[in-house]
């Protein structure tokens, strides 16, 4: 720490240095996040100026930064930094005492996993999953240790960790770094439409989207960019991948640059190297684990054994050979991440369906089996309806979040029944599942998903629906199940408490969240992105690496926020600003107690297998 | 992590999975594999598969053959591939063809032997007004001389609604598709999948053709041999 302290100006001063030179103007004070502490080759290099290397990877840094940034040349940066320093004292002491005190405090005691609204009778459908728990355990034992720039001093502003609302549980807690709001809704309106492939990469509008997303082999071939051409950009992410094997060859690895607001985001999965440029409020680890899903999202459809495959044949391969016609996919699932809260909450949702309903539709779905059948999956948009797997198999939430962007994103399977080899990478990276995917009816959105590890299988898959369908009718249950689908959600007047606006309850244990319609406040794509964002946003603080918090009550402009984990779930809700805190809280309690009421309707309480 | 909990199961997955990949190195050496027995249905009399580089208009023209409409929205390629059963009448007869529409991108190619193996037809599509997409068709027609010799090759050129609207973005000449058919003993239309020039036609023939086929003539002759068996059992 002490040693990066000293390193820390240097650092700066090169990059004005850099700057100086006739073809990179601005001057950017910005922060190398290196994951060990003890070797800060990665800053040494800085202080070394003349030697080559060093030069180009100045350049580099500058470069990317101007290219991906949309800094005006002229803003005072230092003058902000300073503006931005945070107290010392305030940053450094994790609120442990008050912590506990809320939970002592609160309505409800603190109630145990397994036991919470929502919780399973046997076991979960799910693997059992903790936040984050991708970016840790993931076989190459990532250090996920933050390197901590000691605070204080003429720093530049590094999001959210060091801002200033370290005062949970304290009424009237304004939010930092909202200044770029306004500025980003206008900016939404500008790059409104659907995909803008042809978007100019030199335009001002290119550089103010709030968030891109680069994917590049390690030979900097470009892959997939989420604005703009591949070709148009093919000499930024050569830069980018000059960038990363520069520090790597320091024997370190590049996590992210952080300057005025924005972070560049790397996250290396050999033989893929993704890049994340964004300004938005998210954390380091929200933005990597978004990369994250990218990553499995281009797995799913290759396996990493085929990816690494045409790698080592072809070290400068195009990836986007393989990948064409794919790109709307990973479109569409950043705008998933952008607006589903189960993608953060590591969870789904379920169609709220009388559980008598449910148990016919699941144990119809579980008579129809097959030898090679693994998961047997019923949904209804994004949410689930009900999901029959084999004993011991356990699906994967990200996985299933893969299998509805693809089922959403293409109308391809409308037509008939859809036969599809799919990777579900947090099952197995290495080889293929094959899906029968088919609408119930043409106009339906009761989609079946039946996973098989036979490729051969079509037709009996394909007679498991047969009989599925069969069994239903039978029932008469088909009917009611559609009528149901005609609310598929609930309003939160429901609960009845009325300066409750929304809320996100999940069940650890079973790895399900319910959440009522978005009310009309937020009902616009921008404003309900908004209100996701305020949720992430807590998530990221309850669940921060290092000061993780249990109990946040967040005023912000337009609306009061109260965030509270437990060992069993996961509680958001969103007050109208007139709201107190003492009616928050209150709240709560009324609401826990509204929801273990109705959990029977709104989750998968005793899942099926065959 | 509870994910591996059944390394049985897995084991077997993963093998599996492997003979994938291994095929799709290797995918120029034919796997012994069996016949089609399991990727062939009762419903279904006789097996076409559509073939052809992404974009060339698979999936319009089974579109308009099956739904009678065309879809002039935005592009959606084709997901691993799509089964429809269709029954069409032949003479005083009603066959079922099963058709599969397969998605031309790469990625799919090493899958692609499931899709055309057993069947009975196999329409291979090329867009008249791009000439990659001719270089691609040969590639699948050598693909099922080498695979598939039962199969009868069928060359569909596409989107001929937008020839006749300017001949000079023809890229594919038609005598020589002519030719190259002749050569390898393939039946060509041109097709237009938004007037529907054509496309009845296409299908028809195929059904004739199948109809007309030794292959036909034994089915039915199993199948009735079937029945009467299975007669027999019961007066037993
Ligand atoms: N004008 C015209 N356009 C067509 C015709 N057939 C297809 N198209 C267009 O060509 C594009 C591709 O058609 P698809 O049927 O999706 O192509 P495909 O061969 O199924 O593609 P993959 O599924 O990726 O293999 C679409 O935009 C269609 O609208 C046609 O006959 N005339
Ligand atoms: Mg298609």
């Amino acid at each position: 720490m002490q040693e990066e302290n000293e390193h820390e100006p240097q650092l700066v001063s090169v990059t004005r240095i850099k700057c100086s030179e006739k073809t990179l103007r601005p001057t950017i004070p910005c922060i190398l996040h290196f994951t060990e502490v003890t070797s800060v080759t990665g800053l040494e290099f800085l202080s070394q100026p003349g030697q080559e290397k060093t030069i180009r990877a100045c350049y580099s840094l500058a470069w990317i930064i101007e290219r991906c940034l949309p800094l005006k040349p002229d803003t005072g940066m230092e003058a902000d930094v300073h503006n931005n320093s945070v107290p010392l004292e305030n940053g450094n002491l994790a609120p442990v005492d008050r912590l506990r005190r809320d939970r002592s405090d609160s309505p409800t005691p603190g109630l145990v996993e397994g036991t919470e609204p929502g919780a399973g009778q046997d076991s979960a459908m799910f693997v059992h999953a903790q936040s984050f728990e991708d970016l840790t355990a993931d076989g190459e034992q990532e250090q996920e240790e933050e390197v901590q720039v000691p605070e204080g001093g003429d720093r530049s502003e590094r999001g959210p960790e060091v801002e200033k609302p370290r005062t949970e549980g304290e009424e009237n807690e304004k939010m930092q770094g909202q200044p770029g709001e306004e500025e980003q809704e206008q900016e939404e309106v500008q790059s409104g439409g659907g995909r803008a492939k042809e978007e100019d990469v030199n335009s001002e509008a290119w550089r103010r989207h709030r968030k891109h997303v680069f994917v590049l082999s390690e030979a900097g071939k470009p892959i997939y960019s989420r604005y703009g051409t591949e070709e148009a950009l093919s000499s930024t992410m050569g830069v980018m991948m000059a960038l990363v094997s520069f520090v790597e060859a320091g024997k370190n690895v590049i996590r992210s640059i952080h300057a005025e607001g924005y972070k560049v985001v790397f996250l290396r999965k050999s033989p893929l190297v993704l890049v994340g440029v964004s300004r938005t409020r998210q954390s380091e680890r929200e933005l990597t684990r978004e990369l994250l899903y990218i990553y499995y999202q281009i797995i799913s459809l290759l396996t990493l054994t085929q990816l690494n495959h045409v790698f080592q044949i072809k070290q400068n391969y195009d990836l986007r050979r393989l990948l064409a016609g794919s790109e709307h996919l990973t479109d569409n699932l950043l705008r998933l991440l952008d607006c589903d809260p189960g993608l953060f909450l590591s969870a789904v949702t379920c169609v709220p369906l009388p559980s008598s309903l449910r148990d016919v539709v699941s144990s119809s779905l579980q008579a129809a089996k097959a030898k090679n059948l693994v998961f047997s999956i019923l949904l209804a948009g994004s949410r689930l309806v009900t999901l029959v797997r084999k004993k011991d198999q356990y699906l994967h939430h990200m996985d299933l979040h893969l299998l509805y962007n693809l089922v959403g994103s293409s109308s391809s399977f409308r037509e008939g029944e859809g036969w599809t080899p799919i990777c579900l990478p947090k099952f197995n990276t290495a080889g293929f599942f094959h899906a029968h995917i088919s609408y119930l009816e043409p106009a339906s959105d009761l989609c079946l998903i039946l996973i098989s590890t036979d490729r051969e299988d079509f037709f009996t898959l394909s007679d498991c629906k047969r009989r599925f369908l069969e069994r239903l009718r039978r029932r008469s249950t088909y009917q009611a199940l559609q009528e149901a689908l005609l609310a598929p959600s609930y309003p939160v007047s429901q609960v009845g408490i009325p300066e409750l606006r929304h809320f996100v309850y999940k069940s650890k244990s079973s790895g399900l969240y319910t959440s009522p319609e978005i009310p009309i406040p937020y009902q616009s794509e921008e404003e309900q992105e908004r209100l996701m964002g305020l949720y992430q946003y807590l998530h990221s603080r309850m669940h921060h690496p290092t000061r993780p918090l249990r109990f946040i009550y967040h005023c912000a402009e337009r609306e009061n926020l109260l965030s509270w984990v437990t060992s069993g779930f996961e509680l958001y809700l969103c007050f109208s600003p007139l709201g107190t805190k003492a009616l928050a809280i209150s709240a709560i309690n009324k609401l826990l107690k509204w929801i273990r009421k109705e959990e029977d309707r709104l989750f998968i309480l005793s899942p099926q297998t065959y | 992590m509870s994910i591996f909990l059944n390394l049985g199961i897995h084991q077997h997955i993963i093998r599996r999975n492997c003979e994938f990949h291994e095929l799709w190195k290797l995918y120029n050496i034919e796997p012994l594999f069996s016949t089609g027995r399991n990727m062939s249905s009762q419903r279904v009399d006789a097996k076409v598969v559509l073939l052809g580089k992404e974009y060339v208009g698979k999936t319009s023209l089974v579109e308009r053959y099956v739904h009678k409409r065309f879809h002039g929205g935005p592009y959606q390629n084709t997901i691993g591939a799509a089964f429809v059963a269709k029954p069409i009448q032949v003479g005083d007869k009603v066959l079922t063809l099963g058709i599969w529409d397969t998605a031309g991108a790469e990625r799919y190619e090493a899958m692609s032997r499931i899709y055309y193996r057993g069947a009975c037809a196999a329409i291979v599509c090329y867009d008249l007004t791009d000439s990659s997409s001719f270089v691609r068709l040969k590639f699948w027609v050598k693909e099922l001389q080498n695979c598939e010799q039962q199969c009868k090759i069928y060359l569909c050129g596409t989107k001929s609604d937008l020839i006749e609207a300017d001949r000079s973005i023809r890229q594919v000449d038609y005598h020589d598709a002519q030719d190259y058919a002749e050569e390898v003993k393939a039946e060509i239309f041109e097709t237009s999948s938004k007037t529907g020039r054509n496309v009845d036609e296409l299908f028809q023939k195929v059904a004739e053709d199948f109809h007309n086929s030794t292959a036909f003539q034994v089915m039915t002759e199993e199948r009735e041999m079937d029945q009467r068996q299975r007669k027999s059992c019961c007066h037993h």
